[in-house]
């Protein structure tokens, strides 16, 4: 580990001198050494470039109206559980068939991601059945276990914010992972940094009132942060910071600069998914570092009525996926980003008494970049061998994703991080 | 160079409280601090200013001023937003107006440790009911809020009873699940989750603070589970008035509680479950001669009013209080607090040193509550009492700045409360008290909640007018910073204030006196001085 920086030496100093003994001048030189940009900070244990966005599907995604049965026995037994809810052969979208030979195809209104999937290139990988033993219907409860990576037992801290703990331990850079939409999903969160939420880019800026005297605030605001005072840990912290801030915020400003729409790349105004991938390629294209981004979007959780609504998610996602991706292409990062979709289970098989579906266990994720390797993996769940008559088994654990994200997109070892060895999906 | 008598009260008064006013500073510097402490502790004696909830406010047709309490449960869903954010402008009000500041230090203090989200409750009015709680104010049993309520033992009683009374707060009960923890087989209850955070959070720690060792077992959690079970809550419903769940239950059926026996920490008891907590506070791990829960305690109390990473020292000193090893009532958080604040001690020479002064990052609310206790005391009451929110629009924005801020009230991120310390700060989170800092500064009518420049500048006989250009301007930077940091600042500092009154800015208009020392409150509030305390 080669830079000390101001994250890592409040750490290890317990944010007291005085804990660590350390005489004012160490602290000074200490300190001195951690006053390099952080926006610069060099990547230490991080062995890729590579980023990645999760996109949350919150409440619980109906998996079998997504990836579907498309044909032979498994279409009719779906067609009997869902006698309304069941989309007709005719319009599901052909994907293919998986391992098992099972033709499978997309829900209609994801036209969007079945033209991606179609690309020459092949970006979108198709996870089928993907759960976890003893499957925990509680919308709270099973998403923890997504994002803690362990259904045994609660943690505090997130995989991808362990990832992040391993990974930089001394990089400080207040970007590597940013969570657009403002509030920290477990997921993210780690024992040593707190990971920024930014709503609204454009408003990523500090507001000193909108008149004349406007820049003399800011000028003022930052002459009064040049002024040290070395022997006040938290008094430095502070200040810095405050720095870093103006730094950032004329990054982030400057980044709609680097950023110019392509007219032929639309994210759609009415779609609020696409509205925050927006930002991701604002914030990817503005270089600031970023690796990861969490994406999360509502309304999964479909109990009533679900034809519509559902249909209308599936739009939306397809809807936002597709021009993020265009546009990372069109950027040139398509082969450094990789999305990954994530829902806390999928629904039971069998429609209820309302034409929605209950809480259930194993479904699909999407997996979209340009270093995928397209395709189906897995099988699809067998609908006659249900875990308590009605819930789907899964046959790829979640964590096995996430090996193959640890190990091979960030490189780093995944058995610490998800505490087990699980079989990487071979996917990229 | 040891903390001057002024430098020591303008400390106590500003982590015991929220914020140290000038006036408050000379009344404490003439009484001595020893009866300083002595006036914030017995804050009981003290009336209470403690406002009222808001009702539902205008344009929700049948529900206009409806009681928030006493609504069904149907009808609060439609009302339910609004109603989170009123118990915010309800508690941040208390906060800033309170002739107790203790008190309500101390009900932000519970909860930081007893840490329960609207995220996780049956209903959000559990969460008033729950803030009432920690106030001292409610009534588990009845599931009413009585101001005072008698033998409700916060906010700085018997912790004994505190955790009683915290098992059968509805909020908390569906909050860990305890609610639904019946009688399951003979070494678990049903449902563990409160067992092991009353175990881990609230009352011994996953590690003990002085010895680093680990206080409990999982075997410990899983029997603590079963005292616990039937710990539950009156459902509504066929022959309960209640509108939405409110009130304890304790469900005596054999098939729900377990009677026992079970071992926790040692200790085989059997019963209703109450032992339980005589056995956590209690519990001495061998060989140690303060309790764990006193050490828990005391390093929790000190972290919160003094630093981070107490001495030993402090933290055996506190737990000796706990246990009453000086004769004191024991288990009295009362008593611990006069300790840590009450001169001549190992405790209150920590509170009072160099290391403890202005070494502390303000959390969001203390941010936000200091500033307006300190400029603008009336701001939030306005709102209180004025059923159109749309003519303050500042004020009513604050709850979404708090979140922007880090710190949701009432939604701490999990049941470990916010991570607190050196994590209040980073670029997000700094950039949303900066803009913070502009919106208090910027609101220009007192009667938006707005700082009346006008009036203070009268008040304090620094009002210019016409000739403001010509004047010195020292005077206005000494003003505001004895004011809102209560210190003068460096030299450096104190230049670049003055330079920017004297800075003339094109197209500031009409009334450049008032705009510009708007616009000074607003830098010093960015200060990092500001954000210490």
């Amino acid at each position: 580990m080669g830079k000390t920086t101001r994250r890592d030496f409040l750490k290890t100093s317990g944010c007291t001198v005085l804990t660590v003994g350390l005489s004012q001048h160490a602290f000074f030189r200490r300190t001195q050494q951690a006053s390099a940009s952080a926006l610069t900070a060099a990547a230490a244990l991080s062995t890729t470039n590579n980023v990645l966005v999760v996109v949350q599907l919150d409440g619980g995604n109906d998996g079998l109206n997504t990836v579907i049965p498309a044909s032979g026995r498994l279409h009719s037994l779906y067609r009997d559980a869902r006698p309304q809810l069941s989309v007709p052969e005719a319009e599901i979208l052909p994907l293919g068939a998986d391992a098992a030979n099972h033709r499978i195809g997309l829900h209609p209104a994801m036209a969007p991601l079945k033209a991606l999937y179609d690309r020459p290139e092949k970006p979108v990988a198709v996870i089928q059945g993907v759960g976890y033993p003893n499957p925990n219907r509680s919308h709270f409860r099973s998403q923890d276990i997504w994002h803690t990576a362990n259904p045994e037992r609660i943690e505090k801290t997130g995989w991808l914010g362990d990832y992040l703990d391993v990974a930089y331990p001394s990089v400080d850079n207040p970007f590597l992972a940013v969570s657009v939409g403002g509030e920290l999903p477990l997921m993210l969160r780690s024992q040593n940094r707190v990971i920024p939420g930014i709503d609204n880019l454009d408003e990523y800026q500090i507001y000193a009132g909108d008149d004349a005297d406007a820049a003399n605030k800011v000028q003022t605001f930052l002459a009064l942060n040049r002024v040290g005072a070395p022997e006040q840990t938290l008094y430095e912290h502070i200040r810095r910071t405050a720095l870093e801030l103006y730094e950032s915020t004329q990054a982030v400003q400057r980044s709609a600069q680097n950023y110019t729409p392509d007219p032929t790349i639309v994210y759609p105004d009415n779609n609020p998914l696409a509205g925050a991938l927006r930002q991701v390629a604002q914030i990817i294209a503005a270089n600031l570092g970023t690796r990861i981004f969490y994406v999360a979007m509502g309304g999964f959780d479909t109990h009533t009525a679900q034809s519509y609504d559902h249909a209308s998610l599936l739009a939306t996602l397809s809807g936002a996926i597709d021009p993020f991706y265009r546009d990372m292409v069109r950027l040139g990062q398509a082969n450094r980003v990789l999305l990954m979709t994530w829902s806390e289970f999928g629904r039971k098989v069998r429609q209820n008494a309302d034409i929605g579906t209950d809480h259930g266990a194993a479904a699909p994720q999407l997996i979209v970049g340009g270093a995928v390797k397209g395709g189906i993996y897995g099988v699809h769940p067998n609908l006659t061998d249900l875990y308590d008559e009605d819930d789907m088994k899964h046959s790829i654990d979640f964590r096995s994703v996430y090996t193959t994200i640890l190990e091979q997109w960030f490189g780093v070892s995944a058995r610490d991080i998800l505490g087990g060895r699980f079989e990487p999906v071979r996917f990229l | 160079m040891p903390l001057t008598l002024q430098d020591k009260v303008t400390h106590l008064l500003r982590r015991a409280g929220f914020a140290a006013r000038p006036e408050e500073i000379e009344a404490g510097v003439a009484r001595g601090l020893a009866a300083t402490a002595e006036q914030l502790i017995n804050f009981d004696r003290v009336p209470d200013n403690l406002g009222v909830l808001p009702t539902v406010p205008k344009g929700h047709d049948e529900h206009d001023g409806a009681e928030y309490l006493s609504m069904s449960e149907e009808d609060f869903r439609y009302v339910e937003g609004h109603f989170i954010e009123d118990i915010n402008l309800f508690w941040l009000n208390a906060m800033i107006t309170t002739t107790r500041p203790l008190q309500e230090k101390m009900v932000l203090f519970w909860h930081h440790l007893f840490a329960t989200s609207f995220d996780g409750v049956y209903d959000v009015r559990q969460m008033y009911l729950q803030n009432e709680n920690f106030r001292g104010n409610f009534n588990p049993i009845t599931g009413q809020i009585v101001r005072p309520h008698a033998s409700n033992p916060f906010p700085v009683g018997n912790y004994r009873q505190m955790l009683e009374y915290l098992s059968q707060d509805p909020a908390m009960l569906f909050w860990l699940d305890n609610w639904e923890n019946h009688k399951h087989t003979p070494e678990v209850g049903s449902n563990e989750n409160y067992a092991r955070e009353l175990l881990e959070l609230f009352s011994l720690g996953v590690f003990d603070p002085v010895t680093g060792e680990p206080n409990y077992t999982e075997r410990d959690v899983r029997q603590a589970s079963r005292a616990l079970t039937g710990w539950s809550v009156h459902m509504p419903g066929e022959n309960n008035p209640d509108n939405f769940p409110r009130r304890f239950f304790f469900n005596s059926s054999r098939d729900v509680h377990d009677y026992g026996p079970y071992q926790v920490l040692g200790v085989t008891f059997s019963g209703d479950g109450r032992r339980l907590f005589d056995v956590i506070v209690q519990y001495k791990r061998p060989g140690q001669p303060q309790s764990a829960c006193g050490r828990y305690l005391g390093y929790r109390l000190f972290k919160f009013f003094g630093y981070d990473n107490p001495e030993p020292e402090v933290i055996n000193d506190l737990a000796d209080v706990f246990d009453g090893v000086h004769g004191g009532e024991r288990y009295s958080i009362r008593q611990m607090l006069r300790r840590i604040f009450t001169p001549g001690n190992p405790s209150s020479e920590a509170f009072y040193s160099e290391k403890a002064f202005r070494a502390q990052i303000k959390s969001p609310t203390e941010y936000l509550v200091s500033a307006y206790r300190l400029l603008n005391p009336g701001a939030m009451r306005l709102i209180l009492q004025n059923a159109d929110r749309d003519d303050l629009p500042i004020v009513y924005r604050l709850p979404e700045t708090m979140r922007k801020m880090g710190q949701q009230l009432f939604r701490p991120p999990n049941v470990g409360g916010w991570k607190d310390g050196p994590n209040w700060i980073n670029t997000t989170l700094h950039l949303s008290r900066i803009n913070l800092a502009a919106q208090i500064a910027d609101a220009r009518w007192p009667q938006q909640g707005g700082i009346d420049v006008r009036q203070i500048l009268l008040d304090n006989g620094l009002f210019q007018g016409s000739n403001f250009t010509r004047a010195p301007k020292e005077p206005y930077v000494d003003y505001f910073t004895r004011l809102l940091l209560q210190s003068s600042v460096a030299p450096e500092l104190r230049q670049a204030l003055v330079q920017y009154l004297n800075t003339p800015a094109n197209g500031l208009g009409g009334d450049v006196e008032r705009k510009k020392v708007q616009g000074l409150i607003f830098l010093i509030l960015t200060m990092p001085a500001f954000h210490l305390h």
